[in-house]
């Protein structure tokens, strides 16, 4: 349900709503409550200290603290650009980031500017304690060319990717989101557990504040599947977005969870197990279940999936559909030789439409190799994941390019080995499978999420149902899989893990 | 068990799960005071605590684990049962 003064400008709709709802809380965080009011009024003052400044690429520190939403509102409110500096990155990916994005001006807590080695040489702002305590209403935001905020993603070869959002893509995003048929007002409690550097929390952050509702926020030092599920408990959330591997944490315990009031549960970020969620259901009844897919290249969700939990849910190798595409974007999945295929054919997915990025930042090179510009002008950006189209139009998610590897000529599908032997366990673990480099030979290898003593019984199990070159090598266990920022499943560590043990093994 | 035996156990399985071979402890230390306590090596802590002591926490036992203080009461009350 979209608000009554829904204008379709994100940040006008958010002003609106600061003014209508401006005793109700707007963010419980830590267990403290703060009203549209105190944020308005936090907003404003940072407003007025950021439109003094030349700057406008402005590097935010995060925290799980109010100032830090402020302060993203206020650089968006001003015109001005923000990105993410996160405590917990090694010093040398802040120190990129802050020169590849042009950071000019870092908001950040006093004391922790103070001991921080990247922060030094460039203006720095103590966002603590600046508090006027004089409300006045925020005027709209000036259009601005400058991007809103600029994500920082892994590149292949190690240096981070600027990727530049600007306000027409987040204002296409918020109008095609609004319209994905929530029931939602300003009477929602709403989760926001995602690290700030992750394109997630930009919707996690906004969407809720053009509604009035409650935002209820999880830090980065929470231990996040307790902090998450303690106040979705506690505080009777009515919406959450989630990873599903925080889903696979939780699982041992899903006889105990129960959140009657949930109304609507989100998987993103990674591909979602159907068993997991199947599961799920028994604890969440009433909620409506969403698989919401995008790169962030396409601001933050391009295509959605309402999965069914009554009938039949689409799947590939136990992977949930992700649907059909946001309205205004385009889809067309490519094969291999480089030209769309039909129906039930499995290629890359490439989209197009008014929520895909310009290019990364910077970055003329990337760009090109991401970003495709036909005859008729049209942009498409490869994302790198392998769908297909059923019968009705869903995209059907099968992985990602890159773990489709060829073994010994033949092309393998990672997901289905994994998702073989998930079976085994009755879809109680968690499994990975990856190709590794030994002595110049790639090599299949499986991770188990469990201790575990019959590899032989898992290898009998896929040896009756997968042809011997997708057989792993070797089996592993690990009791948990790390995870990355991101809350995904960190398939790198997984490898390195793997790398690791084969090298211990061999030099005992 | 004395609150003494159990930090010391505590200690142990937590720098083995952290690999912090010098980190110390306090009935005070959060998770949020030790480098690498996170989601995953919650779980793994949990895990080797259940182990060790040879109890079970339900979920809701977890959550309200704010410390080492918690844990170390919890596992008390559950050992003398």
């Amino acid at each position: 349900m979209k608000s009554d003064y829904f204008s379709g400008d994100v940040l006008a709709d958010i002003i609106s709503a600061m003014k209508e709802f401006e005793n109700r809380n707007a963010f419980v965080i830590n267990d403290t409550p703060y009203t549209y009011r105190y944020f308005s009024n936090l907003v404003n003052d940072f407003v007025h200290a950021l439109q003094k400044e030349p700057a406008n690429i402005i590097g935010i520190i995060t925290e799980d603290r109010i100032e830090v939403y402020a302060a993203i509102l206020a650089v968006l409110l001003t015109g001005k650009t923000y990105v993410i500096l996160h405590p917990a990155f090694p010093n040398d990916r802040n120190l990129t980031i802050i020169k590849e994005a042009g950071i000019e001006l870092i908001l950040g807590n006093k004391a922790f500017i103070a001991t921080t080695s990247w922060c030094k040489g460039i203006k720095c702002m103590n966002f603590i304690g600046r508090l006027s305590g004089n409300w006045t209403p925020i005027d709209c935001p000036a259009d601005s060319r400058n991007p809103a905020y600029i994500i920082f993603t892994s590149g292949s070869t190690g240096k981070p990717k600027g990727v530049p959002i600007s306000r027409s893509n987040l204002n296409v995003f918020y109008k095609a989101y609004s319209g994905l048929g929530w029931s939602l007002d300003c009477n929602d409690r709403m989760l926001q557990m995602f690290e700030l550097t992750f394109d997630v929390s930009v919707v996690s952050l906004l969407y809720p504040l053009t509604l009035g509702a409650c935002i209820y926020t999880v830090g980065y030092k929470d231990v996040k599947y307790i902090k998450v599920f303690d106040i979705l408990d506690r505080y009777e959330l009515t919406f959450a977005a989630v990873p599903p591997s925080l889903l696979q944490l939780v699982s041992p315990y899903f006889d105990e969870i129960s959140l009657p009031s949930l109304k609507y549960l989100v998987v993103t970020a990674e591909a979602s197990p159907v068993e997991l969620l199947t599961k799920f259901h028994s604890c969440a009844p009433q909620a409506t279940f969403f698989n919401l897919y995008g790169p962030t290249e396409g601001t933050i969700y391009c295509t959605s999936y309402h999965i069914p939990m009554q009938g039949t849910i689409k799947q590939h190798n136990g992977m949930i559909a992700i649907g059909k595409p946001f309205q205004d974007m385009e889809s067309k999945i490519i094969g291999d030789d480089g030209f769309p295929v039909g129906c039930n054919r499995q290629g890359e997915l490439w989209i197009s439409g008014p929520q895909v990025m310009n290019g990364y930042w910077h970055d003329k090179k990337k760009t090109d190799a991401a970003i495709i510009k036909e005859a008729d002008g049209k942009i498409f950006y490869k994302t790198g994941d392998i769908c297909y189209y059923d019968s009705d139009g869903d995209l059907i998610y099968c992985g990602r390019k890159d773990s489709q590897v060829k073994i010994q000529g033949f092309r393998v599908e990672l997901s289905e080995i994994e998702h073989v032997a998930r079976q085994y366990f009755a879809s109680k673990c968690n499994t990975v499978a990856l190709v590794t480099t030994i002595e110049g030979n790639q090599e299949l290898m499986l991770a188990i999420e469990q201790e575990f003593n019959d590899i032989t019984g898992l290898k009998n199990h896929l040896k009756e149902k997968l042809p011997s070159y997708m057989i792993p090598k070797q089996i592993f266990c690990i009791p948990c899989f790390p995870l990355n920022t991101n809350n995904k499943t960190d398939r790198k560590a997984i490898a390195q893990m793997i790398e690791n043990k084969i090298k211990d093994n061999g030099n005992k | 068990m004395e609150t003494n035996e159990i930090l010391n156990d505590l200690t142990a399985i937590l720098r083995e799960v952290v690999k912090n071979p010098a980190l110390t402890i306090t009935l005070e230390t959060k998770a949020s005071d030790v480098d690498g306590w996170d989601s995953l090596t919650n779980m793994l802590l949990i895990n080797q605590i259940e182990k060790k002591f040879e109890v079970r926490f339900n979920f809701r036992e977890i959550a309200h684990l704010a410390n080492v203080g918690d844990m170390c009461r919890s596992i008390q009350v559950k050992t003398n049962k």
